[in-house]
């Protein structure tokens, strides 16, 4: 099998199987990846920069607008490096606040995971099904915050919103659904027989291999590693709250979903826990506008694994520094090696095992092929062509 | 007779015979019921899914299908600069003109169809395979990466459904003494027994073997979106796309046609029902249970399904022939 043998079949940056733009050159012999080059970079939005541009408070909005899935997690991961560099700490009652909405968002994230997962190997019931049900939480949210994906829930030095004893009977019954929901996807995964066939044994990722290439979150999980943030180096109120941080030792596409599931369950349950634990007392302390001068790194378990902020201030209003380190960043290097050897049907399912969330960097470039020569426009031109 | 009125008579004889063909239940009929069978389709299919499905277009939004003919018949009718242009032109019309062809062996207003002789099976077979070699003809000559993977695909798949396909329509044939579908329909209403009921496996063969045939999941691998775009039709636009989704339609009105008269009974007048009413009861009940069955899998792969038709489904297939010569189900 030479390497003249080989096809190369492009993924994106405009593809069905792929939500956001990004490309991965797949060469294929017959059937069989052979080999993979992802070029990520599609999607740099400058949002380092822009954060360094602005105050804190402006930052909180824009760390918001990182993720539109796991927009807590940022908001979260960068309130806690700021309070770190202030010196203050959240009330214990913020904290439940701020653990109750992770689990929710995590409920979700998972949920519509599913769902694109079934749709990847075809099964357009199930991702129907699963994203109709999500709208459960969902629901849950917005009754909680207003919004149903930027919550805005937390602030530097707590939270924005209290849950009410009227919002708590609601959460409870709609996670009982939910739960019902979630054990009947759980059944469905694992006996359906079609589904079976195209995710176990698909994707391997063998312990050893999750570790040497970084793998995070759900995807390390699901090699049989115990890797969780929130167990390993609590934040929040995960350190009262007790849970079982889960894991599978099937180290394919199969283990990747029954993880995912389980850990709704186990989310279901923090979220009841600490329904019933919340203590009383205030929901946020106020903090100065300027920061002393130091440096932070914030680490939290975000629904895709593990996401680190990193921040240094000078001692004025804006960061020096702001750095911010995505779980799909992480996941790269072993998404590619688990897509050699794939099937080329195979490499949707896998890709998405993954649950990708691209934000990365490019600029625009026209090529004309009849021609052979290429160029990028400038910002006028770009006005001028885009205003008609 | 003198020889005026024989001349006279052989002209209203052509001219019937002609609105046959192009009205009822010629051609026209067939393509407004190709869109109906679209549209209980993808209700159906919605339902089925908790989903509205189409909506506002007409009642219940039945007229969707012809709404998104229309439409696609004034987008742009993009070409390929490497495609090869007279197969890419070629190809979906010969896509309608296949299942159209087909349609008129089968019994559909009365207990024959519209053209009937000895053998018309074996030509219906012929059609089935000659759709997929368009089929992989558009793929082909669309030069795109995806589209040759789904034309391959859709190939690779005809050779392994083709057999078991070839020997569950042979099932009733065999029973009946007869290669004319309208003649296995006769057969079967005349002495109330339906294929269905006489040969059980082969009905199930069947419509396994409809399902690989019209692409539905889990056999959709040929246009997997989520893999190869839309497979074979990725760089058909405009009315090109139009006639295929015709085509498609079409197809399914055939199937659903072919399966209700060699395993249902046929266009059987039953008490005071029309032939028609009782030939669109049984294939709409044929079209439902397609896109239930469609709903119920994820895809499957390409080795997959090729191993499974040839460990699984050629053997059962046999069977029921063997059953068939033992004297069981004839």
């Amino acid at each position: 099998m030479g390497y003249g043998s080989t096809v190369k079949v492009p993924f994106g940056p405009q593809h069905p199987a792929l939500k956001e733009p990004e490309n991965f050159l797949f060469e294929v012999d017959g059937d069989i990846v052979v080999n993979v080059t992802p070029r990520i970079g599609y999607v740099h939005r400058g949002i380092e920069k822009a954060l360094e541009l602005r105050s804190y408070i402006q930052d909180l909005y824009l760390a918001e607008r990182i993720c539109g899935i796991c927009s807590h997690a940022h908001t979260t991961c960068y309130t806690q490096g700021i309070e770190e560099l202030l010196g203050v700490e959240a009330p214990p009652r913020a904290k439940y606040i701020r653990t109750i909405i992770a689990e929710l968002e995590r409920l979700h994230s998972h949920s519509l995971w599913v769902g694109v997962a079934a749709h990847e190997v075809g099964f357009d019931t199930l991702f129907m099904y699963t994203w109709r049900d999500r709208e459960a939480v969902m629901e849950l949210l917005e009754a909680i915050s207003g919004n149903r994906v930027h919550y805005a829930m937390n602030t530097i030095g707590g939270v924005r919103r209290d849950i009410s004893a009227e919002k708590t009977d609601k959460i409870r019954s709609s996670l009982d659904f939910f739960e019902k929901r979630v054990q009947e996807y759980l059944h469905v995964i694992r006996t359906e027989e079609s589904f079976l066939k195209r995710t176990a044994g698909v994707g391997l990722l063998k312990k050893q291999e999750a570790l040497d290439f970084c793998a995070v979150g759900p995807t390390l999980r699901a090699s049989g590693v115990k890797n969780d943030v929130r167990a390993d180096d609590p934040y929040a109120a995960y350190g009262e709250i007790p849970f079982e941080v889960i894991v599978d030792d099937e180290c394919d596409v199969l283990g990747r979903t029954v993880v995912r599931c389980k850990e709704m369950l186990e989310s279901i349950n923090i979220v009841r826990y600490a329904l019933d634990k919340m203590p009383d007392g205030s929901t946020r302390v106020r903090v100065p506008m300027a920061v002393p001068a130091g440096e932070a790194v914030s680490r939290v378990e975000a629904p895709r694994g593990e996401l680190i902020h990193y921040a240094k201030s000078n001692g004025t209003t804006k960061p020096e520094r702001y750095k911010v380190r995505s779980p799909t960043l992480a996941n790269i290097p072993a998404l590619c090696k688990t897509l050699v050897g794939a099937h080329l049907a195979d490499i949707p399912i896998i890709l998405a095992g993954i649950d990708p969330c691209f934000s990365c960097m490019d600029r625009m470039v026209f090529v004309d092929v009849a021609k052979d020569r290429n160029w990028v426009w400038t910002m006028q031109q770009l006005k001028r062509n885009t205003s008609r | 007779m003198d020889h005026a009125t024989v001349e006279e008579e052989h002209v209203e004889m052509n001219v019937f015979s002609e609105l046959q063909l192009l009205v009822f239940p010629g051609m026209l009929f067939l393509f407004c019921l190709a869109f109906f069978y679209e549209w209980v389709d993808r209700k159906f299919f919605a339902k089925v899914q908790n989903r509205y499905g189409p909506l506002y277009t007409g009642p219940f939004g039945i007229l969707q299908p012809l709404a998104d003919f229309f439409k696609l018949l004034s987008k742009e009718d993009i070409v390929p600069l490497a495609s090869d242009k007279i197969l890419f032109t070629l190809t979906p019309i010969v896509y309608v003109a296949l299942p159209l062809t087909a349609l008129f062996f089968i019994p559909i207003s009365e207990q024959t169809g519209l053209i009937s002789f000895e053998g018309d099976l074996a030509c219906v077979m012929f059609v089935f395979t000659f759709m997929v070699v368009t089929v992989f003809l558009a793929g082909w000559s669309s030069m795109s990466r995806f589209s040759i993977i789904g034309g391959v695909r859709a190939a690779l798949q005809m050779l392994s459904y083709e057999i078991p396909m070839g020997l569950a329509l042979a099932g009733p044939a065999v029973a009946a003494q007869t290669l004319s579908i309208s003649s296995i329909a006769r057969w079967q209403s005349a002495g109330s027994r339906w294929g269905i009921v006489l040969q059980p496996i082969g009905f199930a063969v069947l419509v396994i073997c409809m399902l690989a045939e019209l692409e539905f999941v889990p056999f959709d691998i040929p246009e997997a979106e989520t893999e190869i775009v839309a497979g074979w039709r990725t760089e058909f636009s405009g009315r090109k796309l139009a006639l295929f989704r015709l085509g498609r339609d079409l197809e399914l009105v055939f199937v659903s046609g072919l399966t209700a008269s060699l395993f249902l009974g046929g266009a059987q007048q039953a008490s005071f029902l029309p032939p028609i009413a009782t030939f669109l009861m049984k294939t709409v009940s044929v079209v439902l249970l397609l896109s239930f069955l469609r709903a119920i899998f994820a895809r499957f792969r390409i080795d997959q399904m090729i191993s499974g038709m040839w460990k699984y489904l050629l053997p059962i297939a046999v069977l029921q022939i063997v059953l068939i010569e033992f004297g069981i189900g004839r």
